[in-house]
């Protein structure tokens, strides 16, 4: 049997609906309560943001690549699969139904892509990502934000088939002049796993928003973030996990350097659906506070339908620990670095969680110099 | 080489040391023992420059300086050396990269050229060695995981690469087994040298039968209240704090 679904015009003018429905949100949308938009941001401003341009590192055997721009004939795959994850987020409404821009990637069946594609992003405008993993396939993504003016939005969707794995490295320079939206929308098949790590250095306003469905039996979701923060910027990380089946995981760690009168939040929710037994996740968020002016939002919420299930959360805010700083600095350590390494040693264990050594090394590199201006109290 | 006078201090504006004066000189090693309370911990942290030890009379004079007006990295760069009863854990930094980052912070402010990797795990094989400190606790995260011995032989083992010419031993045999505590001591030992004056910090006679110090000094109620040699150790051993205090009185 089957079942109709809506043609790719339809869909864009769904998502065209909600947001001229809704609009630009606003702290009076329990998503975006510590994020007003609004009020940096016309839908008008939306509407007219252009494509963003992007490009990508060379594609290894097994990856097909769709240049979604405007009027390039499409291939079927894309035609049938675009838009068809994450509706609901009004950000991704918008990437949808505004982007003349963006990519669509597929990994065939059994193909494990050994070497990390590279996505680049500059300047403003929206994009769509369009990324299909099938059975068996693994792909490693390193998406790299570069610092930009006005506004940028991006909606990601990724299918991440049965015993597939995608690994989802985001790296975001501080951008104080840019509103950085992200609303990435994974759905998880049996076995599936969705390994994401975001590094944000701050925008004037920067989002980030991942909804992560594990929809088959198996599933796991890793992800965690470090924010080092510093001026008057603001990073917003919104995570929505959704145990729709049992015997599913999920973890999070998420870690915040905040300086100057930077804001940084994190908004977790985690659901274990009806039925959703033998579910296991635990969220862990925790920041430090390195000026009186700083604030950090920390809100990890739980919402368990089901009866057996394993889950915990916990969130912390504090300050550097003074006794190690002492320490250090009895150690000959200038008081300076002694922060630095004590701030990198804070952020530690999100970092590892990146496995490519590589790219771990990479993300270090922009992590300390981060750490470095941090310090300054820039 | 260290000279205390008349040295008042609070913390958190409790008054913890009462007018303690105290003389050591190079080459020597001199033995504060006390019981709980009495301010040892403060003693050993003014020394080093903790934060939140304010001295509000008195001074402490190191090789002609006013070591009060310093800061913790500074003492550190011109010798002083404390080793701590409570050695803090920081994960994310390995203890080889932390030990020649110390090592270098202390050179640069000396003006002395920074040695290279090679150089300084040369140097810290060798003192890891007769400590008994394996190698591959040098490649794990600053005494994360470590036992209580690990912690305090690394405590010594820094103290080795550091060369001070004033260490600060703070209550080093707490929480260690006797076979623990021979091992530290002969690392300590080991170091006694003519230009290198040591404070040993100590609740208990035992660690002393080991690392045996020139002078005793017995500190209650935030001053000195006896001094001798190393018999008085033995002394207040087999009295006890409470009859020598009462005989100070």
């Amino acid at each position: 049997m089957n079942i109709a679904v809506p043609t790719l015009e339809t869909r864009r003018s769904e998502a065209l609906d909600r947001f001229r429905s809704i609009g630009v949100p606003h702290r009076r949308i329990e998503e975006w309560k510590y994020t007003d938009l609004k009020a940096a941001l016309s839908a008008e401003d939306v509407a007219h943001a252009g494509a963003l341009p992007w490009s990508i590192s060379a594609l290894p055997d097994g990856v097909q690549m769709v240049d979604l721009a405007s009027g390039k004939k499409r291939a079927e795959w894309v035609e049938k699969n675009l838009g068809m994850i994450g509706g609901e987020g009004v950000m991704n409404a918008a990437a949808f139904a505004f982007a003349q821009a963006g990519v669509a990637l597929r990994v065939a069946r059994n193909t494990i892509v050994g070497t990390p594609l590279n996505l680049r992003f500059t300047s403003a405008g929206h994009a769509r990502v369009l990324i299909i993993l099938e059975e068996g396939a693994e792909l490693t993504l390193v998406e790299h934000h570069e610092a930009g003016e006005a506004f940028r939005n991006i909606g990601m969707e990724v299918s991440i088939g049965p015993n597939a794995q995608f690994t989802h490295v985001r790296v975001a320079e501080a951008a104080h002049n840019q509103i950085q939206i992200e609303t990435i929308s994974a759905t998880l098949s049996r076995d599936a796993r969705y390994c994401g790590h975001y590094t944000d250095l701050g925008a004037k306003i920067s989002r980030v928003e991942a909804n992560l469905t594990l929809a088959g039996a198996g599933a796991d979701v890793q992800i965690s973030g470090v924010s080092v923060l510093s001026g008057d910027t603001h990073a917003d990380v919104t995570t929505n996990v959704d145990h729709a089946v049992g015997n599913t995981t999920s973890t999070q760690l998420f870690k915040k350097l905040i300086g100057g009168h930077a804001r940084g939040v994190y908004q977790g929710k985690v659901s274990v659906r009806q039925h959703a037994d033998k579910s296991n996740s635990s969220q862990t968020a925790k920041a430090i506070l390195l000026s009186n002016r700083a604030e950090a939002d920390l809100k990890p919420e739980l919402e368990i339908f089901a009866d057996d299930v394993k889950c915990d959360h916990g969130a912390a805010v504090g300050d550097l620990d003074l006794e190690s700083l002492f320490y250090l600095r009895s150690r000959g350590l200038p008081e300076d670095e002694a922060r630095a390494l004590l701030m990198r040693a804070f952020v530690e264990d999100a970092v590892a969680q990146i496995t490519d050594e590589v790219i771990r090394a990479d993300v270090w590199k922009i992590v300390e110099n981060a750490l470095a201006s941090v310090s300054e109290g820039k | 080489m260290l000279e205390i006078k008349d040295l008042h201090v609070t913390v958190g504006g409790n008054e913890i040391l009462k007018g303690l004066s105290l003389s050591v000189n190079a080459g020597e090693v001199h033995a504060i023992m006390g019981p709980n309370g009495s301010g040892k911990s403060t003693l050993s942290y003014v020394l080093a420059g903790r934060a939140g030890y304010d001295i509000t009379s008195g001074t402490i004079t190191y090789m002609g300086e006013d070591l009060g007006a310093l800061a913790p990295e500074e003492r550190a760069a011109k010798g002083v050396y404390l080793a701590m009863q409570y050695p803090v854990e920081i994960p994310g930094v390995t203890t080889l990269s932390f030990l020649k980052a110390a090592l270098n912070a202390q050179r640069r402010a000396r003006g002395d050229k920074e040695v290279d990797a090679i150089t300084v795990l040369r140097q810290v094989r060798e003192k890891a060695k007769t400590l008994n400190v394996p190698e591959e606790m040098l490649k794990r995260a600053l005494n994360v995981g470590f036992s209580g011995g690990e912690k305090k032989r690394l405590e010594i083992l820094q103290m080795a690469l550091f060369e001070p010419a004033l260490a600060i031993l703070d209550e080093t045999d707490s929480g260690l087994d006797i076979d623990a505590l021979q091992l530290v001591a002969e690392g300590v030992n080991a170091l006694r040298k003519p230009d290198r004056a040591m404070l040993v910090i100590t609740h208990y006679q035992r660690l002393l039968n080991y690392i045996v110090p020139d002078r005793v000094h017995v500190l209650a109620n935030g001053k000195i209240i006896a001094e001798g040699g190393k018999e008085l150790a033995h002394e207040l051993e087999a009295k006890g704090y409470a009859d020598i205090i009462k005989d100070a009185a």
